[in-house]
This record gives structure tokens, C-alpha cells and sequence, in this order.
């Protein structure tokens, strides 16, 4: 308990204190991630056969990546994610966070779900300080952070207001701002905007990246969406049918170059030539993937 | 407030005065037909009649007291083995919801019980908690207790699992996965199972009070009971609409209660 | 893994068991007031032979007829008065008043004016049972026909239904769930409040049978009762359920 509570301490290791203008502390150096041969099986109901899942995943990701996954339907990205954030325990292999083997859920892998999952009895305010009260921050440091977090995200004037009064854009900001605002190693996120229509998809797309950039935890983002993955990425990860294993790993940076080119507005970035290539690489890889029928 | 939200508002003060006036007509009918048949007082009095002894008896008593007492009565033996019920089976039945192995264990139990009308508990009740206060409680106990569990446990059970990731995300543990997240997400139906369990108590109330006869001394079932031995329909009758009153409050109640609850749903 | 559960709950029903008979073999509570499993036993054989002169089956017929006139009753009369009254706007007013003054008086209180009016015979306890079976008869048709699917209202004017056959071939078939639940929730009321009007006064039927063991302090008579009434209500509710499985094979059974 005492590990990550250090990280939510914030700047009291620096002289002169951390709250004069939130300075945010960058998360301790172990927040990079590495599958040792994962694989989930899961049994079969009455007489059905056991279905593998997840077969064989090895890969290290460093500390502050940027990793999308992306797949068929039913490759296992989500029960990677569960893994991911100790909400599933691996049949063989484990998955380890620094010095940490997860096998259990924790602030410090924070999820942010593809439906939301707001309390729907508490205000937005009270959903984003929820996890900040369960691990004990003091009541000062969590108005600090929300003050930070709240305007930052966007959701300034809406601290009163119950999720079933927010669109669903509005809705998903606010279940980041409760991942973010626990100041988490790993931030894993699970197909998070996909229940947003076109154009808000494209407005929160830009806005993670803003925000993530604050903090830089490491992401393990999870989509079906092409273009999503290769404007979002340091890396991407190609998932073969299920049983899901890698593909192939696409380093998104030997394209853009030193400035991640998910800086700029997306619109933008699409019609770039070498963006229209990768993502047309990247959709073959999947293409072959998916079974139809 | 939307358009719909405040044209219902208005219908709202025309749909009472309907009632009313309904109400009206139908007593009008109830007097009607004890003047027209010349049916004697002792067996149908006039509403008139059954008012005069409510008012008679709000200020002067019938054996330990005046209707208040007796109606005060009633309500603590009500509330006693409501509120019990409620402190027993809503926590429980989370639990049920929460964790299979308590399910299995007391599923069948209650499954053997619950095909015992509660009613069916006022002699053994008498026996072993006496006339005037237990056996009415225990009877409410037993018969408000099942919709308060069962709607708790399905409160859980069909609640959106996805909350309980997020918690465990966020770091709550077993106590706040029940009491925190739990018990808010099935608060709709709990509140519906307290609406149930107040009716299915107030029914055993007043069976039990006029189960447990004279020995229970005081309560509207047992003025009721005085009415029918002594003859005074207008005393039952004044009773029974009592009971009928009292009820309907008590329900209303709840249904404010469940309005408040869904407001954020 | 379903072997489990069922050992589990046959786990739990055997503590009980086991809790009763130790309570009541060591003595600490008087057999007055709660009798041992053996004596249950024994007392069910003796009463199954006869008790006050009849026989637990007659004492069975005795309660039964009870519930079936006044079910019965309420069943014919409230089943149609609560379709009409979600049907007619009329009928509802007429009506409605009526059933929100009377509903909130619980059927219990009724015995006491059933026995003013009726005697301690069999009409009472039938009327009673008829005013306690109503109530959910009535609501459920009510709301049943009331929140008739819209869309299956609407599918069937376009093919040219008029008002009788929207009601007779749409709204009553897809209500016939509800209609069935309430039924069935009146049923088990039919039986509670003959259990607690026999309770009261009564001269034949398993209530009478709890009371008379009361008021001599046989406890085992009075378990024995209790028993009775139990199963009786439980196979009651299973035969019923059977039928409507039969009879809505459409629907969705819990």
C-alpha cells in the first residue's frame, strides 16, 4: 500500500512543496509492462470444450508508451485488458507492472470501460473523487486535483450534474478524469470511445492525448478501429483471430518521426500520404483475420 | 420542466377531484342503500353513523384507551417487526446476491418457509411471545420480510457488473463493494421490496391483532374485534376504514420515498 | 458443480433440522411450546386417522371448498371487470373510486364484519376469501390490458382490427402473462385468508385445526397444522404454475 502511495503524495519530495500550480510529479520509473507468455483459457459450460483465448502473448512495453491493440471481434483484446488490469488472472504466464505481477485490480492500473460504468447515484464530482476517498487522499489534495482535473478534461459546470444528465461524450470524460485523477502507472483503456458517435470520437480522441500528456502514464489502449490506432499509437499491436496471439508490432514512430504527429487534429493527420499507408498496412494485416460467417 | 412533466402536473389536480368525487358518489350509494332497505345499525350503519363513533372515540376510550392509543399501538407493533425485517433482510440479501455460497445456503431454507402463510405463525407466536405485543410482531417480522429480501438479492443480481469493476478498479473492498456500491445500485428495488413488505406487514398486523383476540388489549384489530363481540358495526366498520387510511398513508410514504430514489436514474 | 448447491442447501435444511431436534431433546424449551420432531411425527399419524371427528383430508376439503367458491368468485367477476375497466374509460370511473376506498383495508379485517353479517358458517369465510382474492385479480387485468405493447396495437389496426377484435385477439392474449400472475398471486391469498379466518372462528379445516391445538396446548397439533397448510399452499402454487406453463407456453416462466 505504501508503493503507490507515494505517487499520490505528490510533490511533498520536492522542496517547496508540489500544490503551487499542480505540479504534476511524473509517476517512479516502473510503470513499464511486460507479458511473459500469457495465455487465458476459459472452461467450457457442461460439455462444450475449453475456448483458448489468449495464446502465448510475450511483449515488453516501456515505461509512458503509447500501446494500441487492435484485432478482429473475439481475438481477446478485452480479456487481454481484464489481465492487464487484474481483473482476470492468466491460465499460464503473468503479466508484471514493474516490479509488480498484477493479480489484482488497483488505482494504480486504473480502467476506463467502454460503457461508462458511472455510478449513477453520484454526481460527477463525487464519481471522479470516489477512487481519491477509498485510498485515503486527505480532503485538500483531492479538491486540488479536481480543480486541476475538472477544467482540464472540460467538465467545468458540470460538477453537479448526474451521468444520466450527460451525453455520452460528457459521460466519458468523466470516467478518464476518474482514471487520471488517481494518478495511475497504467491507464487501460477498452475500446473507450466506441459508444460515441463519429464526431465526438474525434473531439476525445484530441483530448486524451492532451491530458495524457500532462502525466504520461503508460496506456494500453484497445480498439477496433483502424485509423483510432495508428493516429494514437507508439506501437501497435495486431491480434490474430482467436485464439488470439501477435501478429505483428508496428512501431507508428518510425513513420511520424520524432513528433507524434497525434499533436495535430486528426482530420489533418488522415490525409497525409504516409498516415493513408500505414493504416492501409495495418487493415490487410487485420483483413485476413476476420472470418466471415 | 418539460412539456409532458407539466401537463401532467396540471391532470393531476383534476384526476383528485374525480376521485373525490367518485369517492362521494359511492358512499352517497352506501348511505342510500342503508335508508332505502331499512337495514338495521347493528348490521350496516350509515357512514354518518361509523363518523360520529370515530370522532366519539378520538376522545374517549374503549378499554385502554381512545382511538389514538389504539391506533398508536397498532403502529408500534408495525414499525417493531417492519423495521426489524427490514435490519435483517435487506443486508442479507445483499449478501445472497453478493456471494453464491450464502445463496445456496439459505435459498432452500427460505424457499421451505415461504410457502408458510405468515399468518399461520400467530399461534405458535402467541405462544411464545404473548398476546398484547410479540406475536403481532413476529407475525409482521415473517410476513415482511421475504419481498425486502428477495428484492434486495435481485437488486444485486441484476445490477450493472460493470460498476463492480470499476470499484475494484478503484480500490474498494468487500465492505464497500456491498454497502458502497452495492446497496445504492439496488436501491430502486429495495425501495420496491419495501413497498411490498408494507402491505404483506400491514395485512399480518391486522390479522394478528385479531388472531391474538382479546389479549392483545389494544390496536385497531382488536377494536375491530370489540365491534363484532359487542355488536357495534359502526366500531368495526370505523376501525376497518381506519386501518384502510392509516395503510394507504403509510404507502404513500414509500411511493414518495421510491420517487426520490429514482431521481438520478 | 450443480450437485454442490444442491448439497449445500441440503446442508442448511439438515442444520435446522438438527438445531430443532437438539433444542428440544436437551430440554431447554418446554414441549408445550415447541414440540420435537418425533412427536410432529407421531402427531401427524395419529390426526391423519382423525381429528374432532374428521379426518385430515376432510379438514383438507373443509378449507379447500372454502378457497375454491370464494377464488372462483373472484376470479370470474374480477378477471373481466378489471379488462373492461382498462378498456372503457366509463367503467373506470365508475368503478375506480370504489376499489381505491375498499383496497387498502386488509382482508383480515373483513372476518370480523363477515361474522357480523354471516355467522360463524361457511358464507363468511367465502366472502372473505372473495374480497382477498379480488384485489389482484382485478390490478393484474387492469394492467395487463392497460399496458397493452403498443406496437402490437398499432401492427394490428393496419391489418384492419376494430375495437372488439383489438381487445379480444391483441390485448388479451398479450396480457395473458399478467393476467396469469395474478391469478396465481390471488390463489396463494385465497389460501392464506382461509388459514387466518379459520384462525378465527371455524369448526373444520386445517386453521381450525392450529387454533383447537392451541387452545389445549398441543403444540405437535399445531406443527402438524402449520405443516398442512405449507405443503397444501405449496402444491397448490406447483400445480398452478404447471398449468400456465401449459397454457402461455409463449412467455417467459421465472
Amino acid at each position: 500500500m505504501s508503493f503507490w502511495r507515494s505517487a499520490f503524495v505528490g510533490g511533498s519530495e520536492e522542496p517547496g512543496g508540489g500544490s503551487q500550480g499542480m505540479a504534476i510529479k511524473p509517476p517512479a520509473p516502473d510503470n513499464d509492462v511486460r507479458y511473459e507468455d500469457v495465455s487465458m483459457r476459459f472452461a467450457g459450460h457442461r460439455n462444450a470444450q475449453p475456448t483458448l483465448a489468449i495464446d502465448s502473448f510475450s511483449l515488453d512495453i516501456a515505461a509512458s508508451e503509447f500501446l494500441v491493440i487492435v484485432g478482429p471481434s473475439g481475438c481477446g483484446k478485452s480479456t487481454l485488458l481484464a489481465m492487464s488490469g487484474g481483473l482476470a488472472i492468466p491460465t499460464t504466464g503473468r503479466v508484471v507492472l514493474g516490479t509488480e505481477v498484477i493479480r489484482r485490480p488497483g488505482p494504480d492500473k486504473a480502467i476506463v470501460f467502454q460503457n461508462f460504468s458511472l455510478f449513477p447515484w453520484k454526481t460527477v464530482v463525487e464519481n471522479i473523487e470516489f477512487g481519491l476517498r477509498l485510498n485515503g487522499v486527505p480532503p485538500a489534495e483531492r479538491r486540488e486535483r479536481l480543480d486541476y482535473y475538472l477544467p482540464v478534461i472540460g467538465l467545468k459546470g458540470f460538477e453537479q450534474h448526474y451521468p444520466r444528465q450527460l451525453s455520452g461524450g460528457m459521460q466519458q470524460r468523466v470516467a478518464i478524469a476518474r482514471a487520471l485523477v488517481l494518478r495511475p502507472r497504467l491507464l487501460l483503456m477498452d475500446e473507450p470511445f466506441a459508444a460515441l458517435d463519429a464526431q465526438n470520437r474525434t473531439v476525445m480522441q484530441e483530448e486524451l492525448v492532451r491530458v495524457w500528456s500532462e502525466h504520461k502514464p503508460t496506456v494500453i489502449f484497445v480498439t477496433h478501429s483502424v485509423e483510432e490506432a495508428v493516429f494514437l499509437a507508439d506501437r501497435i499491436v495486431v491480434m490474430t483471430r482467436r485464439p488470439g496471439r501477435i501478429k505483428e508490432v508496428i512501431d507508428v514512430r518510425e513513420t511520424t518521426g520524432a513528433t507524434h504527429w497525434r499533436t495535430s487534429p486528426l482530420d489533418r493527420v488522415m490525409r497525409r500520404g504516409d498516415f493513408q499507408d500505414l493504416r492501409g498496412r495495418v487493415w490487410d494485416l487485420i483483413r485476413d483475420e476476420i472470418v466471415v460467417g | 420542466m418539460s412539456e409532458p412533466e407539466s401537463a401532467a402536473r396540471r391532470a393531476r389536480p383534476m384526476q383528485a377531484g374525480l376521485a373525490v368525487l367518485g369517492a362521494s358518489v359511492w358512499i352517497t350509494i352506501w348511505w342510500g342503500i342503508v335508508v332505502a332497505f331499512e337495514v338495521p345499525p347493528d348490521f350496516l350503519p350509515t357512514p354518518w353513523q361509523v363518523a360520529e363513533k370515530l370522532i366519539w372515540l378520538a376522545s374517549h376510550g374503549i378499554g385502554e384507551g381512545t382511538l389514538w392509543i389504539h391506533a398508536g399501538w397498532s403502529l408500534l407493533r408495525f414499525l417493531s417487526g417492519f423495521m426489524t425485517a427490514a435490519a435483517v433482510g435487506i443486508p442479507l440479501g445483499l449478501l445472497m446476491g453478493y456471494a453464491p455460497p450464502v445463496r445456496n445456503l439459505l435459498n432452500p431454507l427460505f424457499e421451505l418457509f415461504r410457502n408458510v402463510p405468515p399468518i399461520a405463525w400467530a399461534p405458535f407466536a402467541l405462544l411464545w411471545f404473548g398476546a398484547s405485543f410479540g406475536s403481532q410482531t413476529f407475525v409482521i417480522f415473517t410476513a415482511a420480510l421475504p419481498p425486502m429480501l428477495m428484492n434486495a438479492y435481485q437488486g444485486i443480481r441484476l445490477m450493472d457488473p460493470g460498476l463492480v469493476n470499476a470499484a475494484r478498479m478503484l480500490g474498494a473492498g468487500p465492505a464497500t463493494l456491498l454497502f458502497g456500491i452495492g446497496l445504492p445500485a439496488a436501491m430502486p428495488l429495495i425501495v420496491a421490496g419495501l413497498r411490498i413488505g408494507l402491505a404483506n406487514g400491514w395485512l399480518a398486523l391486522v390479522g394478528a391483532e385479531i388472531i391474538a383476540g382479546p389479549g392483545a388489549l389494544t390496536g385497531l384489530g382488536f377494536l375491530i374485534l370489540v365491534g363484532q363481540e359487542n355488536l357495534q358495526a359502526t366500531l368495526t366498520i370505523g376501525a376497518m376504514a381506519m386501518i384502510g387510511f392509516i395503510g394507504a398513508l403509510l404507502d404513500y410514504g414509500v411511493r414518495r420515498l421510491e420517487l426520490r430514489t429514482a431521481r438520478y436514474k | 458443480m450443480r450437485y454442490g448447491r444442491f448439497a449445500f442447501g441440503a446442508l442448511a435444511i439438515g442444520a435446522v433440522l438438527a438445531a430443532w431436534w437438539a433444542v428440544t431433546a436437551l430440554g431447554t424449551v418446554s414441549p408445550l411450546i415447541l414440540p420435537s420432531p418425533p412427536t410432529v411425527i407421531e402427531a401427524a399419524q395419529r390426526l391423519s386417522d382423525g381429528y374432532l371427528g374428521a379426518s385430515l383430508l376432510a379438514h383438507l376439503e373443509a378449507s379447500l371448498s372454502v378457497v375454491l367458491s370464494g377464488y372462483l368468485a373472484a376470479a370470474l367477476i374480477g378477471v373481466p371487470l378489471g379488462i373492461l375497466m382498462a378498456w372503457a374509460r366509463p367503467v373506470e370511473i365508475l368503478f375506480g373510486p370504489l376499489i381505491s376506498l375498499l383496497r387498502p383495508i386488509p382482508p383480515p379485517a373483513w372476518i370480523p364484519l363477515a361474522i357480523l353479517w354471516f355467522g360463524i358458517d361457511l358464507t363468511g369465510k367465502t366472502f372473505v376469501v372473495f374480497v382477498s382474492a379480488i384485489t389482484p385479480c382485478l390490478i393484474n387485468a387492469y394492467v395487463a390490458i392497460k399496458e397493452a405493447p403498443p406496437e402490437l396495437i398499432r401492427a394490428a389496426r393496419t391489418l384492419g382490427a376494430g375495437r372488439a377484435a383489438l381487445l379480444f385477439r391483441v390485448a388479451i392474449p398479450a396480457g395473458l402473462p399478467t393476467i396469469a400472475a395474478g391469478l396465481r398471486i390471488a390463489l396463494g391469498s385465497a389460501w392464506a385468508t382461509v388459514v387466518a379466518a379459520e384462525l378465527v372462528v371455524a369448526t373444520a379445516g386445517f386453521g381450525f385445526v392450529i387454533m383447537n391445538g392451541y387452545r389445549n396446548i398441543e403444540s405437535d397439533v399445531m406443527a402438524v397444522g402449520m405443516i398442512a397448510v405449507a405443503l397444501t399452499g405449496f402444491v397448490m402454487n406447483l400445480l398452478f404454475r404447471i398449468v400456465e406453463r401449459r397454457a402461455i407456453p409463449w412467455s417467459e416462466h421465472e
